[in-house]
């Protein structure tokens, strides 16, 4: 029990830090900025091992943070060969392919107001749809290995693009586009140097949601078969064998992988819209 | 954009998509009408191939008219308080969209709300915020099941909404902390010289001037509430709803019914953007925005 | 009639109140695989022994051991090597009876892959469930001497769905199949049984003990739980036997308990008539000679073993010795 009473001391004690922090001058700096919920997130840590040991809740359905960590370290080798089948092969293929494609079908639409009045409300639609259902029919088309993870990605992350591609293409203003026109702009040349850079905001927003879906998409396919490798079989494995720390060791990974991934769009989205109004400081 | 001049492309190209369609289901169920074949030691032509694919007990993939005929059979065949009818299944996976539809909305306007009170909420919480969505859901699903029944709820309607609540509250959280934030300083300086305590200011500005942006927020929290709903009922071994009827479709090598629920899950997913967009525009207009 | 109601009302709640709640959590789905426990609450025999009974079904992220551990369920329907692998890792589950006498599981090879023996597999991509069913697969390798971590020589694995698409769709030479399910959606599927080579567990040797009743030890310790577990014994081992005698009408009750409205009654009657197979003859005490079978077929593992020491107390045959006394 003092482990608990012990972990909930460090737990108000850091908070206070934070408040006073986030009330001081060191809040204003970078330094502050990552600071602070640094700190939120190590006393989450520090109260969930805590919680553990003071309540003696049982490795098979909790592990505490150490212990997973102490897991990570060991299995290294085995995280990394399940985070390349799944991320590299499954997720970040399916992910350009799916935005690649939803780029020349938007592109390919752009030029007829038609096909994009008939296909904008569908591909709202379908955007909106739970689309992971389609994961046990794809991996009996494709088959168990990456290649059907990559395909549900790429359906997964396919709409949502398209969707926001399209409307980005129609966001510059008609001033700009007569004034384009004014110059003998052609369509290539009005294209390239108007329509896709204003369109860059939509573009990014709608990569940001297709990373987090790129990730759910391989994973859960990975539930419906696969190798004896890949971070959805060695969670739905291990949980079988109550491999408790396993599997929370290849969360953290999960999530340390979709956070990366996320950050990485957007530091480019920074360097390729640095003129948007949302970038300014 | 006025509605005749949208109903026409939409239905070319849902033409268009059914013509595809109907192309793949030949091209894709021919194989196994040729292996068949072969294993019988006979041969087959094309003419007689292809009315073999459209009517296949376990095709790879169903022509629309079959999926069709499975869906207004789950739909309209029989009572629909029966367990075969899908209605009574959408209703399972409809009952825990919205709880964990309500589960968001009530977390992300609260945390939005500490957030725009509090600094240091601001600073530690809104970047795991973030970081949250991330991590891919469905991860951690078999975690929110056990650790649950570990808490001695019953039943796995709970762990469901939470499920459906992880995926529905940031959108209303990122909405709201915007709209919540967006009176002007001299809105804001306006209320302060008539005098407003926080709450008034709270109350008579910042709440109404953030409306807009939760209402446009539901929409996309109400379908991350429902893909939600369905991952939970998917892989966690939940016994009713939509999701799970696609796990027995799968399981016993049924793709009729995994497509049917497939397709009700669209329809369900369909209705429920047209009443959230509804509710938008009625309260729009009460608010005085043209619609 | 409203006197009439209150005492209606009260005498539920006496019952309800008097009656000993027992929840048992599947392994699977709500199947005939399950059938006798569904036949004894449908018929009351739970009710007879003053038993309220919970029937919770499983499913493909449920693991039994883990509800088991969680205080979720009192008692469990596993397979031993799973309930032996969660006991070395410090869940102390121990089997109170086996009303599965034989092992039900097989792998299901195309001949058109050249497979008619176990020294055909090498190199070939074999069809296993994991999630805790693997165990048997592994050691039945492992004594075959082949590698199955893709290396030349050994078997590539693949962890199947929960369907025989592999087979089908000709991704693995063979899948596992369990002759009361899967085997008979290959039949289904239109491929015919001279197409097909089946290695049954049973046949091979390797063969380990399938669906049996598991509780936690330190449970086990209390007279009530364990008079309690009697009862519960006694009252599912007659549901069993009705079911075996009455496959068609158990099917029935199977069906009428599948929550998803998907199952179908030819495939359910099938495979009630196939599991009274494996059930027929055991009354439901453990044969112990099978069970150490079980233990040394899962010692045998080579290099990665299931399990690394022969359990102690991992069966117990007191409360089948009271519940088949009476």
């Amino acid at each position: 029990m003092t482990a608990l009473w012990l972990a909930v001391g460090v737990w108000l004690a850091a908070w206070a830090l934070n408040v006073w922090l986030a009330g001081s001058r060191v809040s204003t700096t970078g330094l502050g900025r990552a600071l602070v919920p640094l700190i939120f997130g190590a006393t989450v840590l520090v109260l969930w091992e805590g919680l553990v040991r003071g309540l003696g809740v049982s490795p098979v359905i909790l592990p505490a943070p150490s212990v997973i960590a102490a897991k990570i370290a060991v299995e290294l080798p085995v995280l990394w060969q399940d985070f390349a089948q799944t991320i590299l092969k499954g997720a970040i293929p399916g992910f350009l392919i799916g935005a690649g494609a939803a780029f020349l079908v938007a592109i390919a639409i752009d030029r007829s107001p038609f096909l994009q009045r008939g296909l904008l409300p569908i591909g709202n639609f379908v955007a909106a749809l739970p689309i992971v259902g389609l994961a046990p029919i794809l991996v009996m088309w494709f088959g168990f290995d990456w290649q059907s993870k990559a395909a549900v990605v790429v359906v997964m992350v396919f709409f949502p693009m398209l969707v926001n591609i399209v409307a980005g293409l129609q966001a510059s203003e008609r001033m700009q586009r007569d004034l384009m026109a004014t110059w003998g702009a052609s369509y290539g040349q009005s294209l390239l140097k108007l329509r896709l850079p204003a369109a860059m905001p939509f573009i990014f927003n709608g990569l940001k949601i297709a990373s987090t879906l790129a990730l759910i998409g391989a994973i859960v396919a990975e539930f419906f078969g696969s190798p004896i490798y890949g971070m959805g079989f060695r969670i739905s494995t291990e949980v079988g064998r109550l491999g408790l720390d396993m599997v929370w060791a290849t969360i953290a990974v999960a999530a340390l992988a979709g956070s990366v991934f996320y950050g990485l769009i957007t530091l480019i989205e920074r360097w390729v819209t640095f003129w948007h109004p949302s970038q300014r400081h | 954009m006025n509605a005749r001049a949208t109903v026409l492309p939409v239905l070319t190209v849902l033409g268009m998509i059914l013509a595809l369609w109907y192309a793949a289901a030949v091209w894709m169920n021919a194989t196994w009408v040729f292996d068949q074949a072969e294993r019988a030691g006979a041969t087959v032509t094309w003419a007689e191939v292809i009315p073999q694919t459209m009517s296949q007990d376990r095709p790879l993939l169903p022509p629309p008219h079959q999926v069709a005929a499975e869906l207004w059979q789950g739909l309209f065949g029989q009572a629909i308080t029966s367990k075969r009818s899908l209605v009574y299944h959408a209703y399972v996976t409809f009952k825990g969209t919205m709880m964990g539809f309500g589960l968001g909305i009530a977390f992300g306007v609260l945390l939005a709300m500490a957030i725009i009170r509090f600094r240091v909420m601001d600073m530690s919480v809104m970047p795991w915020a973030i970081i949250s969505q991330t991590i891919p859901i469905v991860a951690l699903a078999p975690m929110i099941i056990t650790l649950s029944s570990q808490l001695g709820l019953q039943g796995r309607d709970l762990p469901k909404a939470i499920i459906a609540a992880y995926l529905s509250f940031f959108p209303v959280l990122v909405s709201m902390v915007k709209g919540l934030r967006s009176p002007d300083q001299m809105q804001l300086d306006l209320l302060r010289t008539y005098g407003a305590g926080e709450a008034a200011t709270f109350l008579k500005l910042r709440l109404p001037a953030s409306m807009p942006y939760f209402f446009a927020s539901l929409k996309v929290a109400v379908a991350a509430s429902l893909v939600g709903t369905i991952v939970g009922e998917l892989p966690t071994g939940a016994i009713e709803g939509l999701g799970a009827r696609m796990l027995i479709g799968s399981q016993f090598g049924e793709p009729l019914i995994m497509w049917a629920s497939l397709f009700a899950a669209a329809i369900l997913a369909g209705l429920l953007i047209l009443v959230v967009g509804f509710l938008e525009r009625a309260a729009r207009k009460r608010m005085g925005v043209p619609a | 009639m409203k006197k009439l109601m209150t005492a209606a009302f009260v005498a539920a709640m006496a019952t309800s109140a008097s009656a000993e709640d027992v929840k048992l959590q599947l392994k699977w789905v709500t199947q005939a695989q399950f059938a006798g426990y569904y036949v004894a609450q449908a018929k009351g025999f739970y009710e007879e022994e003053g038993l309220n009974v919970t029937i919770l079904p499983g499913g493909p992220d449920i693991a039994p051991t883990q509800v088991i551990a969680g205080g979720g369920a009192d008692v469990m329907v596993d397979w031993m090597p799973a309930a032996l692998a969660a006991r070395e890792k410090g869940l102390p589950l121990v089997n109170i009876a086996q009303p599965f006498a034989s092992s039900g599981m097989m792998l299901t090879c195309l001949k058109e892959t050249g497979i008619t023996s176990p020294a055909d597999f090498a190199d070939k991509t074999l069809g296993v469930w994991f999630f805790g069913n693997e165990y048997p697969f592994l050691s039945w390798m492992s004594q075959l001497g082949l590698a199955t971590d893709g290396s030349p020589g050994g078997v590539t694995v693949l962890k199947q769905g929960f369907n025989v698409d592999p087979l089908l769709q000709k991704q693995a030479a063979c899948i596992s199949t369990m002759t009361y399910n899967e085997y008979w959606q290959v039949i289904d599927a239109g491929i015919t049984e001279d197409q097909l080579m089946t290695f049954k567990y049973e046949e091979q040797g390797v063969a380990t003990l399938e669906d049996g009743l598991y509780v936690l030890e330190d449970r086990l310790a209390d007279p009530a739980f364990q008079e309690t577990m009697v009862k519960f014994v006694r009252a599912s081992m007659k549901g069993w036997k009705y079911a075996e005698a009455n496959p068609d009408e158990a099917a029935m009750i199977v069906l009428e308990n599948d929550q998803t409205g998907a199952q179908t009654e030819t495939h359910q009657k099938r495979m009630m008539g196939e599991v009274a197979k494996l059930t027929a003859g055991s009354t439901g005490a453990l044969d112990v000679a099978a069970a150490e079978r079980t233990v040394a077929s899962l010692l045998s593992g080579g290099s990665d073993p299931v399990i690394t020491k022969a359990p102690e107390g991992a069966w117990t045959s007191v409360i089948t010795d009271a519940a088949l006394a009476q």
